[in-house]
């Protein structure tokens, strides 16, 4: 395997093993009775989650839009299923750190506390139907979708590859590819599969965001009710997976080898989606701050300045640049729109933009005081990292790059089929003097 | 585009200008109807005002009631415009072509209208133009230095809603130069010196349809912003208000927009078929252009349901009595959960099981029957949300108490109605609803493309 | 403008101990403010409207029924919701911790009525009319409002001003509670009452009745409520909307059961 890719593999591995390291000395030093030491936890989860469960949703929709430029994309997107299984250890030991639903302190009960603290799920799951089994349940959904997309995507794939390859692949790539012979009826099948399952994906994707982030985010924080957070956790996740895939477009385009398949269509195309996203994070953040700041209501007031004016109130400075500042102004330029490195350089900050999101929000989740109390009535203080925290944070990092790397090397990162339908769409014609892309709309 | 024969341009002109140039008995009678119920109804509202608010149903503690259920409904209607000509102008969706003068020139009818609700809402609607705007839209201090109060939501609605329709009319304006000067090259007299001057001395040369895609172009890409900002402050009426638990979610900008979008797409899938069936143009407003609206619908309309199920799950989450008193008020009690049943199978229900499927998508009566349905479940829905979070307001339920419409308010709406049948009426009289260049360009454009022994439809694109 | 100008700061203490539901206040504050007649159009049409009002809660089930009273008036918050609001800047918060309506300015959108929690205001939804015998007991120091103009409970604002500009500016002396009560500058509601229910003075006024009161609840905000020393208490206090009027708890020898209606 090529030197760099090989570096890659190492230094993943590496990071992973230091952030297992951390994760075994924070679970003997503080065990899994609180919640709040596991902040920084819940907040590499909750980035690779976010940033890894909305990736193969790129392919879906792209196909569903019928875009002609999505060809390179797809794999690339496809292949994050892979982390999916990841996800689901990740989430475990989370499971344990859920606070109840009941106060134990119930008698006498505070003039200013729940008994039931708050919860999306109606007051329904108590004990075995706890909502971290639901949680874990749809996350376990979410992989196993992801990963038979990936599957169905890879078929025609792997049956071309399978008449090329040796040894293990050659069997490997057989039992996968099963009796694939690209007859009509299985490739309307598959387009037909990857369509529904596409659908059913995203809106499982979106609920099971909608699931997290309520349960260990907003349901930490007294007395935050919040309608758009859902909302907004999810457009972080689309805004930076679309941003993880310039970014990868970009490396593969320019060291990659694949030149000749990843033209800048592509860019010039998503990064459109990119700024509309990010004008949409901006939007919504927007429509968040000034609901809660307008009505002078004591309890949103100490919200706002707990989570973006006072103690993470820096980190939701950095936040806002580099998710909407920076990019806003890259993405602007149509010059740079038209480049490689323009998208992917937008990428990079949206990437930065949704980890400081997530720290901001999750740490600050997982620190806020007693989760019983009806509102906030003081403002907690920021919590930093210790080094073990600091550890798994760069496990999660190393450990998602480290699965991806090597899925790579089991399934191609181009989808061949698609391209070479692509190929057969499209080509340049020339109309009243000038060249332009003449592209087949079969449907 | 692939159903329809490219038609030589004299036949898309003849097609598209008859509605100027010949007029059938019908449009006599169907415009006098239409002005007589917009007499009526601006009669009623002078009544109002000379008598007094008294004359609606509203009282104490629903002080907003069917005025301004109409007011966000018609703002919704108007964001079809954006969304059909901008929006898809912008990702290239070939299937736009048709609908796209419909749609802009509804939403400048709509906004219109809607903007008159708001003044004839108020107590003392004389008084509004003079603190408020005076000048043409611009404020002004005229006593002791009281500028208009910008932290008021109702000071921001004019804004954006005025920003809005300025950017609409020009958006409709500029599409228009092209046809303006079609019917220039083809009428005589004083309608000919009308559209010369409109059309701007426009000969059709290369570099006045570079600008003219160009300004296109920056049009659509602007007017997005506002587009989405209109609605979203048109909902921080309510979000912004404290008391009305029931309205302050955090959630309303996104959810009112999207709720818009569907309106408004919606409405202008039931005025193309309208269009097609009352001048004939079969070969312009072709199934295909139905299906792929009916296909776009279904996104937006599971995105608004979302949306809507995060608001009723959100308002549940917090556990506040009175927040709690207003959605079972709304769920169990008569009429009102009636009417909530009937709005959530109206809006999403209903319609998106039809759209789902081919054949339901190209049967024209079902498309209409279910675009219908959306936009009486989306007035519903506003009323559903305006009327029953101030009929429960907070915990003093003494003070509670409910809301039923008068005679008035029922005339000024139907009025509205008819206003924007009217103006739409007028508008076909003077120009067409289908532009005739983007027809022309569409079809200049199509190709085919020869895949091993299949012979498949292609177009000349950019990139 | 004036020269010295006292700073005062004005609050009200309704003790529901002593409030017996007699309605006193609600006609006095008719009378006062030149309401418009309740006929019995207006009521059915429910658009009569009481500047202070008097609510009426049912505890319990016959034979163990109470009927708890609350007069409920503007609070004059001091974090009016109703303030942001309007376009045209007709309500807003004078120095004295009035909230003021400026009638002439009123376009009439409502929207500070909608956003008021405790519905303490009232649109004018008819030009109301006077039969000519009744329109000599209009009160001539107070506007009379047209048809579409939104207005509340004001403090007696024009007894307020009387009692300044005859008191602190002509006779340049102090105005103190015991010269308002017996001048009858104090708001028509606190002098109709017989029960002494209502009181009102300058928050700062050391002979005054509401000092110790306001002190008391605004040293424990409503988060440490439980350790205020009278039986002082702000309606919808978790609102956070500072109201300038305070409830006294109904003390109750035969209590229904605990933790009903308001401050029981």
């Amino acid at each position: 395997m090529p030197m760099a890719f090989g570096i890659g593999l190492g230094v993943s591995g590496l990071l992973l093993g230091l952030g297992i390291i951390g994760f075994v000395i924070r679970a003997m030093s503080d065990g899994f009775g609180a919640h709040g030491p596991w902040g920084y936890y819940a907040a590499i989860f909750s980035f690779i989650f976010m940033v890894t469960g909305a990736a193969p949703l790129a392919a879906s929709i792209f196909r569903v839009t019928k875009s002609h430029w999505r060809r390179p994309l797809t794999r690339v997107s496809e292949l994050f299923s892979l982390i999916g299984i990841f996800n689901i250890l990740l989430f475990i030991p989370l499971m344990f750190v859920l606070p109840a639903f009941r106060n134990p302190n119930l008698t006498p009960l505070a003039e200013n506390e729940l008994d039931l603290r708050r919860t999306i799920w109606f007051e329904v799951p108590i004990g075995a139907t706890a909502p971290q089994w639901l949680d874990l349940l749809g996350i376990a959904c979410l992989a196993l979708c992801a990963l038979v997309i990936l599957w169905l995507s890879a078929v025609p794939d792997m049956a071309q590859a399978r008449l090329q390859a040796t040894g293990f692949r050659r069997s490997f790539y057989g039992v996968l590819a099963g009796h694939w012979h690209g007859t009509k009826s299985q490739w309307l099948n598959q387009k037909a599969g990857l369509a529904l399952l596409g659908a059913f994906y995203f809106m499982l994707l979106v609920f099971m965001q909608f699931t997290i982030s309520s349960d260990y985010a907003q349901s930490l924080i007294p007395g935050w009710k919040d309608s758009i957070f859902p909302v907004i956790y999810t457009l972080t996740g689309f805004q930076s997976s679309l941003g993880l895939m310039l970014v990868i477009l970009f490396v593969l385009r320019r060291w990659g080898g694949y030149k000749n398949y990843i033209g800048i269509s592509l860019f010039w195309s998503a990064s459109k989606i990119l700024l509309g996203l990010t004008l949409l994070w901006v939007y919504h953040m927007f429509a968040f701050g000034i609901t809660y700041w307008y009505g002078r209501l004591e309890v949103e007031q100490n919200i706002l300045k707990y989570l973006l004016f006072q103690s993470y109130g820096w980190l939701f400075l950095a936040n806002l640049i580099f998710s909407f500042f920076l990019p806003f102004l890259t993405l602007l330029w149509n010059p740079v729109r038209r480049s490689d490195w323009g998208p992917a350089l937008a990428g990079v900050f949206v990437l930065i933009g949704a980890f400081l999101f997530s720290w901001r929000i999750f740490v600050g989740a997982f620190n806020a005081g007693d989760v019983y109390n009806i509102g906030l009535e003081h403002v907690p203080a920021f919590v930093g990292p210790d080094l073990w925290d600091v550890l798994i944070v760069l496990g999660g990092l190393g450990g998602a790059v480290f699965i991806y790397l090597l899925g790579s090397r089991l399934i191609p990162m181009m989808c061949v089929w698609e391209i070479k339908e692509g190929a057969m769409y499209q080509h340049m014609g020339t109309f009243m003097r000038g060249r332009y892309l003449v592209l087949a709309k079969p449907e | 585009m692939q159903e329809g024969r490219v038609l030589p341009a004299k036949e898309i002109n003849r097609d598209l200008l008859r509605s100027i140039l010949t007029t059938p008995n019908w449009y006599w009678v169907t415009v006098a109807i239409m002005a007589i119920i917009v007499l009526g109804a601006m009669s009623a509202a002078g009544l109002m005002i000379n008598k007094g608010m008294g004359m609606t149903g509203l009282n104490r503690p629903v002080m907003w009631g069917f005025f301004i259920v109409n007011f966000v409904f018609w703002i919704g209607i108007s964001h079809a415009g954006v969304m059909l000509s901008a929006i898809l102008r912008l990702s290239k969706a070939e299937w736009r072509r048709p609908a796209t003068r419909a749609a802009e020139v509804l939403t400048v009818f709509s906004l219109m209208t809607a903007v008159m609700m708001p003044l004839i809402h108020t107590g003392r609607p004389w008084r509004l133009v003079y603190w408020v705007y005076t000048l043409p839209f611009v404020p002004y201090d005229f006593a002791r230095g009281i500028w208009p109060n910008i932290r008021s939501p109702l000071v921001w609605d004019p804004s954006a809603i005025f920003t809005y329709l300025t950017s609409s009319i020009l958006f409709v304006m500029v599409a228009l130069i092209p046809d303006m000067a079609v019917l220039r090259d083809r009428t005589t007299g004083i309608r000919h010196q009308a559209y010369a001057l409109m059309a701007m001395g426009w000969q059709g040369t290369p570099r006045q349809w570079k600008l003219q895609i160009i300004s296109g172009i920056l049009l659509s890409a602007l007017i997005l912003p506002v587009f989405v900002s209109v609605h979203s402050i048109v909902s921080w009426d309510f979000g912004m208000a404290v008391a009305v638990k029931s309205w302050h979610s955090t959630i309303f900008a996104p959810y009112f927009v999207v709720g818009a979008v569907h309106s408004g797409v919606s409405a202008v899938v039931f005025v193309m078929i309208l269009l097609r069936w009352i001048y004939g143009w079969e070969n312009y407003i072709r199934h295909e252009h139905i299906d792929a609206l009916g296909r776009l619908l279904i996104v937006v309309a599971t995105g608004w349901f979302y949306f809507f199920v995060m608001e009723v799950i959100f308002g549940f989450y917090g556990r506040e009595a009175d927040e709690i008193a207003v959605r079972e008020f709304q769920f169990t009690q008569p009429p009102w959960n009636l009417w909530f049943i009937f709005f959530t199978g109206l809006t999403y229900f209903l319609p998106v099981s039809l759209w789902l499927f081919k054949w339901t998508r190209r049967n024209l009566w079902i498309m209409s029957i279910a675009c219908i349905s959306v936009n009486i479940g989306m007035w519903l829905e506003r009323f559903l949300i305006i009327v029953p979070g101030l009929a429960q307001k907070q915990m003093f339920t003494f003070t509670w108490y409910t809301y039923a419409p008068s005679a008035v308010e029922i005339t000024i709406i139907g009025g509205t109605f008819a206003m924007v049948t009217l103006l739409m009426l007028l508008f076909s009289k003077v120009l067409p609803l289908i532009p005739l260049y983007d027809i022309k360009e569409g079809d200049m454009l199509k190709t085919e493309i020869k895949i091993g022994r299949a012979t498949v439809p292609a177009v000349f694109r950019e990139d | 403008m004036v020269t010295q100008r006292v700073d005062h700061k004005w609050g009200m203490v309704i003790d529901l101990d002593r409030c017996t539901g007699c309605q006193a206040c609600v006609v006095a504050c008719q009378s006062e403010n030149n309401l418009p007649i309740n006929t019995k159009d207006l009521f059915l049409q429910r658009r009569a409207y009481e500047w202070i009002r008097i609510e009426r809660y049912w505890e319990g089930e016959f034979p163990d029924v109470k009927a708890r009273f609350i007069p409920i008036l503007c609070q004059h918050c001091e974090n009016a919701p109703c303030e942001p609001v309007c376009p045209v800047f007709a309500t807003y918060h004078n120095d004295e911790g009035l909230n003021v309506q400026v009638y002439n300015r009123c376009v009439g959108t409502r929207y500070c009525a909608n956003n008021c929690p405790y519905q303490v205001r009232f649109f004018n939804y008819w030009e109301p009319v006077w039969p000519e015998r009744l329109r000599n007991h209009l009160n001539p120091d107070v506007t009379v409002r047209s048809r579409g103009i939104m207005e509340k409970c004001s403090f007696c604002i024009q007894r307020i001003r009387r009692a300044e500009v005859t008191v602190e500016r002509r006779e340049r002396s102090n105005l103190d509670y015991a010269t308002m009560k017996k001048r009858n500058f104090l708001p028509a509601c606190v002098s109709a009452c017989p029960t002494n229910a209502l009181n009102f003075a300058d928050q700062a006024d050391d002979s005054g009745p509401v000092k110790e009161y306001f002190d008391d609840v605004n040293e424990h905000p409503h988060g440490e409520a439980h350790d205020r020393k009278t039986r002082g208490y702000r309606l919808l206090e978790e609102m956070g909307t500072k109201p300038n009027v305070i409830y006294l708890k109904k003390v109750d020898p035969f209590p229904l059961r605990k933790g009903v209606g308001h401050g029981s």
